[in-house]
């Protein structure tokens, strides 16, 4: 009986322990199958129907929700819903059903950009990338009673920004972003100001060119374009006070839409590639025209922009200044600036430029150095350009030019100044190259002349470098190692070389590296390539660009800076 | 048998509860000190007092951005952060961790962790006596005031923490206290510290790394000026000059000509690379066991920070036709012009081509008040108070010390406020270059008698700021309740009570 009992018991609980580890067993393991539970931004706005209902049926009705909950690259600007009722209001509707697909389809492209853009992006001009509208949409800030917001294409502000999701980054905003209505041209016309700068469009057909959306432009460069407008009232100070004065002072062959033609060209002077807004302007140095090989610069000083304040040959020529509170207007291809004075094209004839490469600014601030002590400096890249004038290769062995003066030394004390700058160029320990930004040159043929002092550093040394201009080669190498052969001046230049400098050693002289059609009026990038041959006394001096048909030889130059005329 | 598996089992169970290693349930941390055995004789006092000011070492960094990027006299470098170019471009965000005030509010913890548990030790150790409790706890009421200080310029309104965090049981959730709230304690807090603060330790070292009742009035002077209290402001400077205890570095020395004088070379290397000078008040004292953290910002090949192009053509300018005849304070001083480096944090001589310091010997001090702030500071009372005569007297001595160039000399009329503190100003920024002063000199000027003079502060930002955001910047900065950083997001996720300021919102 007792036995009995036990088996009983000990069945018990074998069954129990059974059971128990049978019940255990069947814990499902738990698979993750997807990577992230960030929402995409369908879903997103879905969370937020209280802000984002409307324009979640506008989604839906254009076709584009389910294309915004697919993953990819986006920044959306989403309009709140009272956004939206405002945008309905001025159109006269009442509910999103009853405006036409189309034009919803259009409103959402212009919100929507393929491309990630957080707030830090933001600037004063155009987002890097263009909407799927193929607008540009402008960002900027806006002051209003000592509150700043952060404004979209002057339409809207942001209300939230950043908000990262699935498939991109949303940025939340007040006001529906319209995109814009007129082409340049008509933004042109349409504003009374411009009566005359208008008329002169017309009669030159730059109407036209401005005139057309850039999907329908068969001309890549110019899908969008931008125009510095005068005013009348510019105009007038400057003693035009209608067209006709205009056409009388620059219509030099009487038919404006000559390409010759100088009132054309003056036009075409104002007008520049691609979408320029005053930030795009006042970031870079130059901008290209419309006339052929003409640029205008930009200065930005304080808050001011300038077009052609420009030094030259030593004397400042005032520019025009651009009127902000008139300028960054949108078109459907383009922009419209306004300046406040008066410009236009300059005819300058080739000059002489005789450029002393140690000359730059930054040394210049060193004023116990500059021309005055024995001193070397060095410069090199570990942490930031040292130079706004000179770049050389990046990277770890990127040791950049030395400046160094001397009026006894046997290697400055016949140079230009007695100063010059050692570049130490060649691989594997040197930097490959440099590239200097040149003075203004003015458009013209020149021959290009260096003037170094010799120097190897050991017998075997080379040292063979190529020039180039704005990247077009300059044919003659020049090695830094090799003196200029001897000879009078007239064999020297038939070969290419001549004496610049007082003095008649050979260590010391030019080289001509070639010829050079410069096509704009503006600073260019002179580029030194290493070819073969390393070493760092590579002592540059001076380089030269002198018109064709000009004196190649005379003026020479004395260390203290006087020319020697031809005897 | 059943019986006897049970018995077995209950065994078992038994042995292996009971074999457990005796110091489990001992709570008490085997390598440390808990607060129940602290806080028991007056070393003990010491050693926290010694912590307060070891952890104003870490806040040194985060008081030089604060004080000099939004300034004028920083340019950035390729190495630096995408967070300090955040700031630099004016798109502040709470989520940049630049906003972070963490270290400040350790310091203040630190103090306050003294000012609450010190007095205990008065009980448990008898040649403890009250003069020496009221005079650590000066020290580190001055240190808390001097702290809620930066933070209340830096921030606008901050909550207000008085009560040490010394577990989690006392976290507490605080809603930020009014500005007003901030300067009333800053005040009380700089009343106390004055009253029982040491004039001396005896030691020089300590006299400049700890607080004295000069460096009280120095922190006075400061947080008056700030506040717009002009007689309370040169009360408190005054204080400092009549003690006779400090004195400016002479620029110039004579040289072998009797009427002749020349450059003081050894100036830089007293002032700057030796620190603890007869001008100093209060410094931070990094040495070789503490390193500053200026190598990696503004020496190393990766260096984030370099002094802006602006300091030497605007703020020192040069003699173009005599180098020898220079500003004490600029080229080789507060920064070597060839290539932007910030020299006095950096530099170990002053002469071309000049040797910086390495990765183990970055222990410039951090300086907090020199003497010549003293002066300066009195200065911009009296201009503000009608003194302007007596004002352009104080920056004459501190230009002629500095042999300051005749290219930043002015003669503004003494019968205007606002030019002379506008000059006052320029020879701020030539004094005190890159020691974490600039941003809030800009504020304090551009904020007096509710923002009279923005126009200051926007003129300096226009030329600071990137070429395409300048007109984005400019428009921020109108907007006055920009001038103060937004609250970090982890304190507001962490603090519920805590709202975000008004322009970050």
């Amino acid at each position: 009986m007792k036995r009995i009992s036990i088996i009983k018991q000990l069945t018990g609980i074998m069954i129990s322990l059974m059971l128990l580890i049978g019940l255990w067993r069947c814990v499902k393991e738990k698979l993750v199958y997807i990577t992230t539970t960030d929402v995409n931004m369908t879903a997103y706005l879905e969370k937020y129907p209280e802000q984002f209902s409307e324009f979640r049926k506008i989604l839906d009705m254009t076709g584009y929700a389910s294309f915004l909950s697919a993953y990819g690259a986006y920044t959306l600007f989403a309009p709140t819903n009272d956004a939206i009722d405002v945008y309905l209001q001025d159109k006269g509707y009442t509910s999103v059903d009853q405006v036409d697909v189309d034009e919803l389809k259009n409103l959402v492209r212009f919100h929507l950009l393929s491309d990630t853009l957080r707030s830090n992006t933001f600037t004063d001009g155009k987002l890097p990338s263009l909407t799927m509208f193929g607008q540009y949409l402008i960002t900027g800030t806006r002051n209003i009673d000592g509150i700043t917001k952060v404004v979209v294409n002057r339409q809207a502000n942001i209300i939230q920004s950043d908000i990262m999701v699935g498939n991109g980054i949303i940025h939340v905003i007040d006001h529906v972003l319209q995109p814009a209505k007129f082409s340049v041209a008509q933004l042109v016309e349409n504003n009374p100001k411009y009566s005359i700068f208008t008329q002169a469009l017309k009669e030159t057909g730059f109407y036209d060119t401005l005139n057309v959306l850039p999907a329908n432009n068969p001309d890549a460069r110019r899908k969008f374009l931008t125009v510095l407008a005068e005013s009348d009232s510019v105009l007038n100070v400057a003693g035009f006070n209608n067209y006709a004065d205009l056409k009388a002072k620059y219509c030099n062959t009487g038919d404006p839409k000559n390409g010759l033609d100088s009132l054309h060209l003056f036009v075409a002077y104002h007008v520049l590639y691609d979408a320029k807004y005053l930030a795009d302007i006042a970031t870079s140095q130059s901008q290209t025209t419309l006339a052929p090989l003409e640029i205008v610069s930009s200065t930005l000083t304080g808050t001011t922009i300038l077009i052609n304040d420009v030094i030259f040959l030593g004397v400042h020529e005032p520019g025009a200044q651009i009127d902000r509170a008139a300028s960054d207007n949108s078109a459907t291809n383009g922009v419209v600036n306004s300046v406040l004075q008066h410009y236009t094209l300059k005819i300058r004839k080739p000059v002489r430029v005789d450029w002393d490469v140690a000359d730059q600014p930054e040394i210049r601030k060193l004023t116990s150095i500059f021309r005055k002590s024995t001193t070397t400096v060095s410069w090199t890249k570990t942490g930031g350009d040292p130079f706004q004038d000179i770049d050389w290769q990046d990277g770890a062995m990127a040791f950049g030019p030395t400046y160094s003066w001397s009026l006894a030394s046997t290697i400055t004390r016949y140079m230009l100044y007695g100063d010059m700058l050692m570049l130490p160029i060649g691989g594997p320990n040197r930097v490959l190259w440099y590239e200097f930004r040149t003075p203004l040159i003015v458009r013209g043929k020149y021959k290009v002349w260096a003037g170094y002092r010799q120097q190897k550093n050991s017998g075997s040394t080379t040292s063979v470098n190529q020039f180039s201009v704005d990247g077009v080669t300059l044919p003659r190498l020049l090695e830094f190692t090799v003196a200029r052969p001897v000879g009078t001046d007239a064999e020297l230049e038939a070969q290419g070389w001549k004496q610049y400098s007082e003095n008649s050693d050979p260590i010391i002289g030019a080289r001509l590296l070639g010829v050079i059609d410069i096509k704009t009026t503006d600073r260019h990038i002179l580029r030194i390539q290493n070819i073969s041959g390393t070493q760092n006394q590579n002592n540059l001096d001076i380089i030269q660009f002198i018109p064709i048909n000009d004196d190649q030889v005379y003026p020479r130059f004395k260390p203290d800076g006087t020319l020697i005329p031809k005897p | 048998m059943i019986q006897k598996i049970k018995y077995l089992t209950l065994l078992l169970i038994a042995v292996m509860l009971t074999t457990s290693c005796e110091k489990w349930l001992d709570l008490k941390p085997e390598d440390g000190i808990i607060r129940q055995n602290f806080w028991k004789t007056k070393e003990d006092v010491k050693s926290a007092v010694v912590g307060c000011y070891s952890s104003l070492f870490a806040t040194t960094q985060t008081l030089f951005i604060w004080g000099e990027i939004r300034g004028d006299m920083l340019s950035p470098t390729i190495k630096t952060t995408t967070e300090q170019m955040d700031i630099i471009n004016g798109n502040i965000l709470s989520s940049n961790s630049i906003t972070s005030w963490r270290v400040i509010y350790k310091t203040i913890n630190y103090c306050n962790t003294v000012i609450d548990f010190a007095p205990q030790v008065l009980v448990s150790d008898k040649t403890f006596k009250e003069s020496d409790l009221n005079s650590y706890l000066a020290e580190v009421h001055a240190l808390r005031g001097l702290m809620y200080f930066n933070l209340l310029r830096s921030f606008g309104e901050v909550p207000l923490q008085l009560k040490s965090t010394s577990s989690d049981a006392n976290l507490e959730q605080l809603e930020k206290s009014s500005q007003q709230e901030v300067w009333d304690q800053i005040v009380l807090d700089l009343t106390f510290a004055e009253k029982y603060a040491p004039t001396t330790y005896g030691i020089r070292e300590q006299d400049k790394g700890r607080i004295t009742r000069y460096t009280v009035n120095a922190i006075q002077a400061d947080v008056y000026l700030w506040m717009e209290k002009y007689t309370e402001c040169i009360d408190a400077c005054n204080k400092v000059i009549a003690s006779g205890q400090f004195g400016l570095i002479a620029g110039k020395v004579p040289g072998d000509n009797i009427t002749d004088s020349i450059i003081n070379s050894q100036w830089f290397n007293t002032v700057f690379y030796e620190g603890n000078s007869n001008e100093s008040i209060f410094e931070f004292q990094y040495d070789n066991q503490v390193m500053n953290p200026f190598y990696s910002f503004f020496i190393s090949t990766s260096r984030q920070f370099m002094g802006s192009p602006l300091v030497m053509d605007e703020i020192y300018t040069v003699d173009p036709l005599d180098d020898t005849n220079k500003d004490i304070r600029g080229d080789f001083s507060s920064i070597r012009s060839s290539d932007g480096m910030i020299w006095k944090f950096a530099g170990t001589n002053n002469t071309s081509p000049g040797t910086p310091r390495t990765s183990t010997s970055s222990y410039a001090h951090w300086f907090v008040y020199r003497y010549s702030d003293i002066l300066l500071m009195k200065a911009e009372a009296l201009a503000w108070s009608g003194g302007g005569a007596e004002a352009l007297a104080l920056v004459k001595v501190i230009r002629s010390r500095a042999n300051a160039l005749i290219g930043t000399a002015k003669s503004p009329d003494p019968n205007s406020s606002i030019e002379v503190s506008d000059y006052i100003m320029e020879e701020r920024a030539r004094e005190f270059a890159f020691e974490g002063k600039r941003w809030y000199d800009i504020l304090r000027n551009a904020k007096r008698n509710n923002y009279e003079h923005i126009q200051y502060l926007l003129d300096i930002v226009t030329k600071a700021a990137p070429a395409d955001r300048q007109q984005s910047i400019l428009n921020k900065y109108k907007d006055v309740r920009s001038h103060y950083l937004p609250i970090n997001l982890y304190e507001l996720q962490t603090d519920k009570n805590l709202v975000q300021n008004p322009f970050y919102q």
